[in-house]
């Protein structure tokens, strides 16, 4: 579904050039759960960022459902990450101002979904992480467990290809990251693609296939039975 | 999509309530201004033009020219130029002039018994009656007899009886006037109604003798200050100014002597000079908007800068950059028409509370209003183009890590 194929960013600060990532290669198959290890500095957030389309290549082609989308313009982007992309941060990223349901309404409204639709799909999308009863509370009012699971259902509402999680236990205590961990394997059990970015081994090992990334380049590319 | 963009964009500007007033001050003085500046400009307007066109816009004023001062002459009033001969010959000459009447003026004291009052004396004909449209409302007018024979008779105007006499009636009694330290003792005939105050000022606040009286005592001279001519109608008034300004430059052999006023010309002398004013104060309300615009702009920079982090989140949901520059747009937009929503309404407040007090009517014209709205749509578009661009252009992954 998704294939990468000597991926290389490299950014120019003054005259120095940094070599984010080196002519990177590899294969999404529908259905996976992988994960994407490294310590930080090995460019795995410039792969998220590229497999994100929220950043363009410096050079090397990116295929997505066997078509080239490398070197698209940034309204072709944003039509790409509304409809093929969800993601989880590890930071949340909710919109603090507006309620739970608003937030996971958001995708839906700059896909252009009507407003009846968008409310059924978010309330259904809240009850299945378990949200249901609290549609109407804004994100400081519920826990950081809680608030993950709103980004997942967020980045679920358009039903996307492929979710992008970057580090998404990093700022919970280990029982709620297990928890949201579960979440993603339901998830993975229903369908959906999922990579996993992030630097602790526990989280990676929750993946069937891990790619270790070292200094912009692939390390090991492991597959587990 | 542009509903729920004009909700995100009142959501936002409604968290921060303080500041959006704040910031919308500027505009909300702006357009105020404009509002009232127009509509007392228009109020006093309609005020003045009304009450030129109730005394009938056929009354001509003919003055006598200032000599320029030179050969270490000063420059003077020519005041020894105009006769009682000459205002009949003016009127003679000139077919479109119904009457000529002279009038000389003075400014004293009226007394009786112990009681005092500054005013002024007039000296005219008995037609000053029609040409002012002005009647006695006690007693009579002097007549041809008292001009003929210099009789000491007065007609008084409603504001010296008011202030001079309590029983309101002053027929058959003595006044004196004093003025240049003289005395002089007068019969008063008549009571005059009291009549608004127009463009030839107050007629309320002067009596009226004989202009024979009043050359052969007060003035000691057989010189006439100034005459008032009455064209045949107002249609005729600029013929006959032009007949008055023929015959007077040929009497005189010259331009310099003398000066006439159609009551049209202190029209459009007054509508200039309103004009003017209205220009100036709209120069200076528009300095006001320019500045309302910058405050505008400087919030909606502050604003992009604080929700950074959001245009990131809209940005990786997949918001076009379109959409997130008419979401800051229309912020800046709403801001601004409120702003002069809020402005009309003060200042039609204002000028009507300024209507009252100069006793004008209250016109807010809806031309002034729409062009208020428009001016203040237009100041928030351009000075919310730069922030809105901004922020459509920030890069997802710069937005989404600013701290």
């Amino acid at each position: 579904m998704i294939e990468v194929e000597n991926l290389t960013k490299i950014y120019k600060n003054g005259n120095v050039e940094v070599k984010a990532l080196k002519e990177v290669s590899f294969k999404i198959k529908k259905g996976e759960i992988l994960s994407i290890m490294g310590p930080s500095g090995s460019g795995k957030s410039t792969l998220m960022n590229l497999l994100g389309f929220l950043d363009t290549p410096t050079s090397g082609k990116y295929y997505l459902r066997g078509k080239d989308v490398s070197g698209l313009g940034e309204n072709k982007l944003a039509e790409l990450r509304n409809d093929y992309v969800g993601f989880v941060f590890q930071q949340f990223n909710l919109l603090g101002r507006t309620t739970v349901l608003h937030n996971v309404e958001l995708p839906l409204i700059y896909g252009g979904y009507s407003k009846k639709e968008r409310r059924e799909i978010a309330k259904d999308l809240l009850e299945k992480v378990g949200l249901g009863h609290r549609l109407k509370h804004f994100p400081n009012e519920i826990s950081g467990g809680q608030k993950q699971r709103v980004a997942i259902a967020r980045a679920l509402a358009n039903n996307p290809d492929l979710i992008l999680a970057d580090e998404p236990t990093g700022n919970l205590d280990t029982a709620t990251g297990e928890s949201i961990m579960d979440l993603f394997h339901d998830l993975n059990e229903q369908g959906h693609t999922i990579v996993l970015v992030t630097h602790e081994e526990n989280i990676a090992e929750h993946a069937r296939r891990k790619i270790s990334l070292i200094d912009g380049e692939i390390r090991k590319d492991e597959v587990f039975v | 999509m542009f509903y729920e963009t004009f909700k995100i964009a009142i959501n936002s500007l409604g968290r921060n309530k303080i500041r959006t007033l704040l910031s919308m001050l500027g505009i909300i003085i702006g357009v105020g201004a404009v509002i009232a500046v127009i509509s007392v400009a228009s109020g006093s307007q309609a005020q003045v033009t009304g009450s030129i066109s109730s005394m009938g816009s056929n009354l001509i004023t003919i003055n006598p020219g200032i000599s320029s001062g030179n050969f270490g002459k000063l420059s003077s009033t020519a005041s020894d130029q105009f006769t009682l001969e000459l205002g009949r010959a003016i009127e003679e000459f000139s077919p479109d002039v119904k009457r000529v009447i002279p009038q000389n003026q003075s400014s004293g004291y009226f007394m009786v018994d112990d009681k005092n009052y500054q005013a002024s004396l007039v000296g005219t004909t008995a037609e000053y009656q029609e040409v002012n449209n002005f009647k006695p409302q006690i007693g009579k007018f002097f007549s041809e007899y008292d001009l003929n024979n210099k009789t000491n008779t007065i007609v008084l105007g409603s504001e010296i009886v008011d202030e001079l006499y309590e029983d309101n009636n002053p027929v058959g009694d003595k006044i004196t006037y004093y003025t240049n330290e003289k005395h002089y003792v007068f019969k008063v005939i008549g009571v005059m109604e009291e009549k608004d105050r127009g463009i030839t000022g107050n007629l309320n606040d002067s009596g009226y003798i004989p202009i024979t009286t009043y050359l052969s005592s007060i003035g000691n001279s057989k010189y006439i200050n100034s005459f008032m001519a009455q064209a045949e109608s107002s249609e005729k008034a600029d013929n006959a100014v032009k007949e008055i300004e023929y015959f007077l430059a040929k009497y005189f052999e010259s331009e310099d002597n003398f000066k006439i006023f159609s009551q049209d010309q202190i029209l459009s002398t007054i509508n200039e000079v309103t004009g003017t004013m209205t220009l100036m104060i709209s120069g200076i309300a528009a300095i006001s908007l320019l500045v309302g615009g910058i405050g505008i702009m400087n919030i909606m920079l502050v604003s992009v800068t604080e929700r950074t982090r959001e245009i990131g989140i809209r940005k990786a949901l997949g918001a076009k950059r379109y959409y997130i520059l008419i979401q800051f747009l229309l912020e800046a937009t709403i801001m601004s028409i409120i702003g002069g929503i809020i402005g009309i309404i003060f200042g039609s407040i204002g000028s009507y509370f300024i209507s009252q007090l100069g006793g004008w009517p209250f016109i807010v014209e809806t031309s002034s209003i729409l062009l208020a709205v428009g001016f203040s749509m237009s100041v928030g578009i351009f000075f919310g183009i730069y922030p809105a661009l901004k922020a459509s252009k920030l890069d997802p992954v710069d937005a989404l890590s600013y701290e």
